[in-house]
Order: C-alpha cells, then structure tokens, then sequence
C-alpha cells in the first residue's frame, strides 16, 4: 500500500494502516551508538568460544567444553548437519553479522566509503534470523536444568562472555536505524559520482 | 482516502533491501539503484517454492518426531528418547517450566509454523477471505518465533559436547536430530520465501467493493 511521506517527531513511529507494521522509527545519531556495541561484541566473542561455557562434575570426574570443542565433538560424531546448523548459526552467522555491521558503521563515521559497503549492509539484514545467539543462550539454560538431576554444574569463563556477546549484539541491531544507514550510503554514493 | 492504492497499480516497485522506491521500471533483469539488489514487483514463484519447501519440511516432521533424537548412555545402560519423550521426562525431574519452554519451542512452534503456512497458502489458492490483519499478523510470528525452534537442536549439541565421559555417562545425538534441523530450516526458507503482499493483490484485483471495512484511514 502506498502511503505519503511524513516527517514525525523524534522518538514516535509511523504505522501502516492496512496491516499495523511500522513503517519507520525516528532515531537518530544510531551510527556511532551501534559501531560502540559492535565493538564490545566483537571483543567478547573471542572468549565466547574458546573458554569453557560450563564446568561439568561427575563421580569424581571432571569435564568441560567451549563452543567450538563441541562443534568438533559433534563432526567426530558424524551428525554433519547438526554439527554445522550449531556452528553457523551459533557463530559463523553472528561473526560475519558483526564484521559486516562494524564495516559498515565504522567506515561511516570516519567518512570512508567504497560500493561494496552497499552489498555488505545488504547481506547483514539478509543473515539477521539466521544468527542465533539469543537461542542458543535458552538452549544453555535447558541443558543446565536437563544435567542438573546427574551431574553437578558450574558456571565457566566462556558463559559470560557469552551472555556479553549475546547483550551487546542485540543491543547494536536495536540501536541502528537502517534509514539512517541507507540515507548515509547513498549520500555518500552520490557525491563519489558512482 | 478511501480506497488504497498499492504500489503495483501505481506502476511502482520497492528494493526489498533498502526500500527504496522505483517508478516505472522494466520486467526483467533490474537492479536497485540505490542498493544494487535485484528488483521484483513480487517474489518470483514464490507460491510454488514456499508450497514445496512447506510439503518437504511436514514429510521430515515425521521421522523428526518418530525417532530418536537424543540417547543417554548413563551406567551403562542406554535410554533413547525421541522429542517428546525429552519433555516428559522433564516433567518427571519437575522441572514444569523448562519443559514447558521445549515443548513450545519444539512441537507446538514447528506444528504452528507449518499448519499457519498452509492455511495462509490455501485461503490465497481459493481466495478464502479471512481477515487481511489477522493473517498479516499470523504471518508475522510465524517469521518470528521460527527461529525458536532451533533450541532442540542446540541443547542436543551442548549436551552431546559436555557429557561424553565413557563409562559414566555419555550423551549422543540421534537421526531425528538430523530430521528436526532440516525441519527448522525448510520452515524458515518456506516462510521467506513467501512474499507477503501477494496476501493483498487478491482482493486488489477481485472486483469487489469491499475495500473499505479495514479499520483504518490516516
């Protein structure tokens, strides 16, 4: 449905009126707030996925298991296609997203530009469903109840830098207002003259 | 305003992109302007992909839910158990409220999923009218909790990582987890691919008169 364009007050949003969806949201200055986020969730994803996410304590016996042991535990296993849903979806995807963001919102704010920054916000909104850290997170949850009846369980490294991966990102997908990104790009396409 | 108009019948297509709006442009073979994405006034095919991804994905539900997904080797002694055996015996353990986020996230999400694709994809077929804002709006959480579902799949594979101390205790996957995964995925392709303003260009081209009973008008 084709609606006017109208200029809104800082802070309200526009719906559409045949199915409800909102149209447009005004922030503004979401950039550099979003680039901040990104980086506080590329630093903690290192450890995220290395360092053990839980301790885990039985008769005597001790094990512990990061990220990426577990995807390879998984492969050793011969259960490729969860092996690999686990390993994109919980890492591979959230990475690139974040590499992508942070491409696009620091060459923004230093003023740089190039054409494939176009592709890159592209495929960064094409990826936001596939990346699953926030499910993941619930899946560590009903793990540690579904373990808590046979083994004793703590807490490792790797888990807070997690839960840190998990709240930055999302808070640097909520900050960002695409228009504004969008609105940058072109801008700056136009005035490159290509 | 009374009767709508949408962009199609302005001669106008969106990026779905970067939104950006185009007027006029070509059939085939177009690019956004602004972005450099391909352009459609409407998914191409998208019925009849959205219809076989949702056929696959209901015929792998079957083995998904009728084998095992996850077996516990504690002691020694082996106990498989299939999705809803993994629910029941939270249920045991009395933790009511894990269980209850699992069955959610495994059985009623993906039965939710794929019974609400096929409704939408039946009332466009015999041009059912059912409300235009409740199907948008089922639509919506269709494309919103289909992510959900993955959690299965993520607990099997933090489980079967973390307990695999032989002899004691060790936690393997099964073929249903392999079934279940692609399940999710289909659900989720079937659910992208479908292009939901077509929800809308049935009624613009039924001659009807009706148009005016949304609750709407700003």
């Amino acid at each position: 449905m084709l609606i006017q364009n109208q200029t809104i007050a800082e802070g309200s949003k526009l719906i559409c009126p045949r199915c409800g969806h909102v149209l447009y949201k005004q922030k503004h200055n979401t950039i550099s707030k979003s680039l901040a986020y990104t980086l506080t969730a590329l630093i903690c994803f290192y450890p995220a996925v290395t360092e053990p996410i839980m301790i885990l304590n039985m008769a005597g016996l001790s094990q512990q298991q990061s990220l990426l042991q577990g995807a390879r535990v998984l492969l050793q296993e011969q259960y490729y296609l969860v092996a690999i849903l686990t390993f994109l979806s919980s890492m591979v995807v959230p990475l690139i997203r974040l590499l992508l963001l942070f491409y696009v919102t620091f060459s923004l704010s230093i003023n740089y530009f190039h054409i494939n920054m176009l592709w890159s916000f592209r495929l960064y909104h094409h990826m936001e469903e596939w990346g699953m850290l926030d499910v993941y997170m619930l899946g560590i949850i009903v793990s540690v109840v579904k373990l808590l009846s046979m083994a004793e369980i703590y807490p490792g490294f790797g888990l807070w830098a997690y839960a840190g991966l998990l709240l930055s990102s999302i808070l640097a997908t909520t900050a960002l207002n695409p228009h504004e990104v969008w609105d940058a790009l072109v801008k700056q396409k136009n005035t490159r003259g290509d | 305003m009374a009767t709508p108009v949408t962009g199609k019948q302005a001669d106008l297509v969106m990026c779905n992109e970067c939104h950006t709006i185009h007027h006029n442009v070509p059939a085939v073979d177009l690019q956004c302007s602004c972005c450099g994405a391909e352009l459609h006034q409407r998914i191409p095919n998208s019925i009849n992909r959205t219809w076989a991804l949702l056929l696959t994905s209901v015929i792998l539900f079957i083995p998904a839910n009728a084998m095992t997904i996850m077996n516990v080797a504690y002691l020694g002694k082996d106990d498989p158990s299939t999705i809803m055996g993994g629910v029941i015996i939270l249920l045991q353990f009395g933790s009511y409220a894990v269980a209850l986020v699992v069955f959610i996230a495994s059985v009623v999400v993906p039965l939710f999923k794929m019974m609400g694709i096929l409704m939408i994809l039946l009332s466009l077929r015999y041009s059912i009218n059912i409300s235009d804002t409740q199907r948008i709006r089922m639509f919506r959480f269709i494309e919103f909790i289909g992510r959900w579902s993955m959690l299965d799949i993520f607990v099997i594979s933090i489980l079967a990582a973390l307990v695999n101390i032989s002899g004691v205790a060790v936690i393997t996957a099964g073929p249903a987890a392999t079934a279940f995964g692609a399940v999710v995925v289909l659900t989720m392709l079937a659910a992208n691919t479908f292009d939901t303003r077509l929800l809308w260009d049935y009624k613009d081209n039924s001659v009807n008169n009706d148009v005016n009973n949304d609750e709407k008008n700003n």
